[in-house]
């Protein structure tokens, strides 16, 4: 009984050779395969950024920096201007009320009928 | 714990004040008068001048001044020894529409040591008072007050540093009245001025 169920099992297992034309047909159903993109990225040019990158950087900085200097130098000179003329204006008029006041002091001391006015000088 | 929150912020409080106070007192050069802003007056006003030169501003307003302008001239002589200028000025369509408690307050801070009023002039016809005060320091005059109200117009001009009277008095012919013309531009017009004459 074993015996004859291995025979049977060897018979149903044994090597079979594959028909004709089968790897060929095979290749043809598989999907072909997309070929691979190389991509040539550009190379930089590392040493002229090193070389010349930062002391342009330094420059363009210095030369912002200077006129930005001038610009402010500018614009504090006129507000300086604007402020120095408001306060001589401030300072004439200012005078002119104490010319005013102490002319007023003056004609009172010094006026001729000074009978409603009196008058202590120390 | 909490009791005692109200009282330590009352504490700081007055600390605070105190130490305002004394910054405030002290801050002030001599001869400078403590002057209250009058910002209420200045809307009721017809006119107003007011003019806070402390010695910055006012170093730079001397430099601004023209030597060959007379007038300027005259005043940037008096105003390189000088260390401010401050003036308030009103002028209002009714009499009386000031507060002359806060002149009084400003009289009493002249009643200091070192002040000595030069004039006091009282008219009873025009109902102008005029004050004017210096305060003297060893032989020189150190600070310049003046204090001048009528109905409808008050003054108070506080002069800090030394002050030449003789130049003072040369600057009265520069910025004589006759030449005033502080008005322009402005609302009052020189018939609102009371007369004076040279």
């Amino acid at each position: 009984m074993n015996d004859e169920f291995e025979n049977q099992l060897r018979r149903a297992l044994r090597p079979v050779d594959a028909p004709e034309g089968f790897a060929e047909r095979l290749m043809k159903r598989l999907p072909e395969r997309e070929q691979p993109v190389i991509a040539v990225l550009p190379v930089k040019p590392r040493r002229r950024a090193r070389q010349f990158g930062l002391p342009a950087a330094l420059a363009a900085s210095l030369l912002a920096a200077v006129l930005l200097g001038q610009q402010f130098a500018t614009w504090q000179e006129g507000r300086e201007m604007a402020e120095g003329l408001a306060a001589k204006q401030e300072l004439l008029q200012a005078l002119r009320v104490t010319s005013q006041k102490l002319d007023l002091a003056y004609e009172a001391v010094n006026s001729p009928s000074r009978e409603d006015v009196e008058e202590n000088r120390s | 714990m909490i009791s005692r929150f109200p009282a330590l912020i009352g504490f700081l409080a007055m600390l605070l004040l105190a130490a305002a106070a004394s910054a405030q007192t002290r801050a002030l050069p001599k001869g400078q008068l403590l002057l209250p802003e009058f910002a209420a007056l200045a809307d009721k006003a017809s006119e107003s001048v007011t003019v806070s030169l402390e010695p910055s501003l006012l170093g730079m307003a001397c430099r601004f001044l023209s030597a060959d302008d007379p007038e300027e001239a005259q005043a940037k002589k008096l105003c390189t020894s000088l260390r401010g200028i401050y003036v308030r000025h009103y002028t209002f369509e009714k009499d009386y529409a000031y507060p002359k408690a806060e002149i009084d307050r400003v009289r009493r801070q002249l009643s200091a040591p070192g002040w000595n009023r030069i004039v006091e002039a009282r008219s009873k016809k025009e109902n102008t008072d005029v004050d004017v005060f210096v305060l003297i320091e060893g032989e020189k005059a150190q600070g310049l007050s003046i204090i001048a109200s009528e109905p409808r117009e008050f003054t108070i001009v506080n002069i800090v540093g030394s002050i030449d009277l003789e130049q003072l008095h040369q600057l009265e012919g520069q910025f004589g009245v006759p030449e005033l013309d502080i008005e322009s531009g402005r609302k009052a017009t020189a018939a609102d001025k009371p007369p004076v004459k040279k």
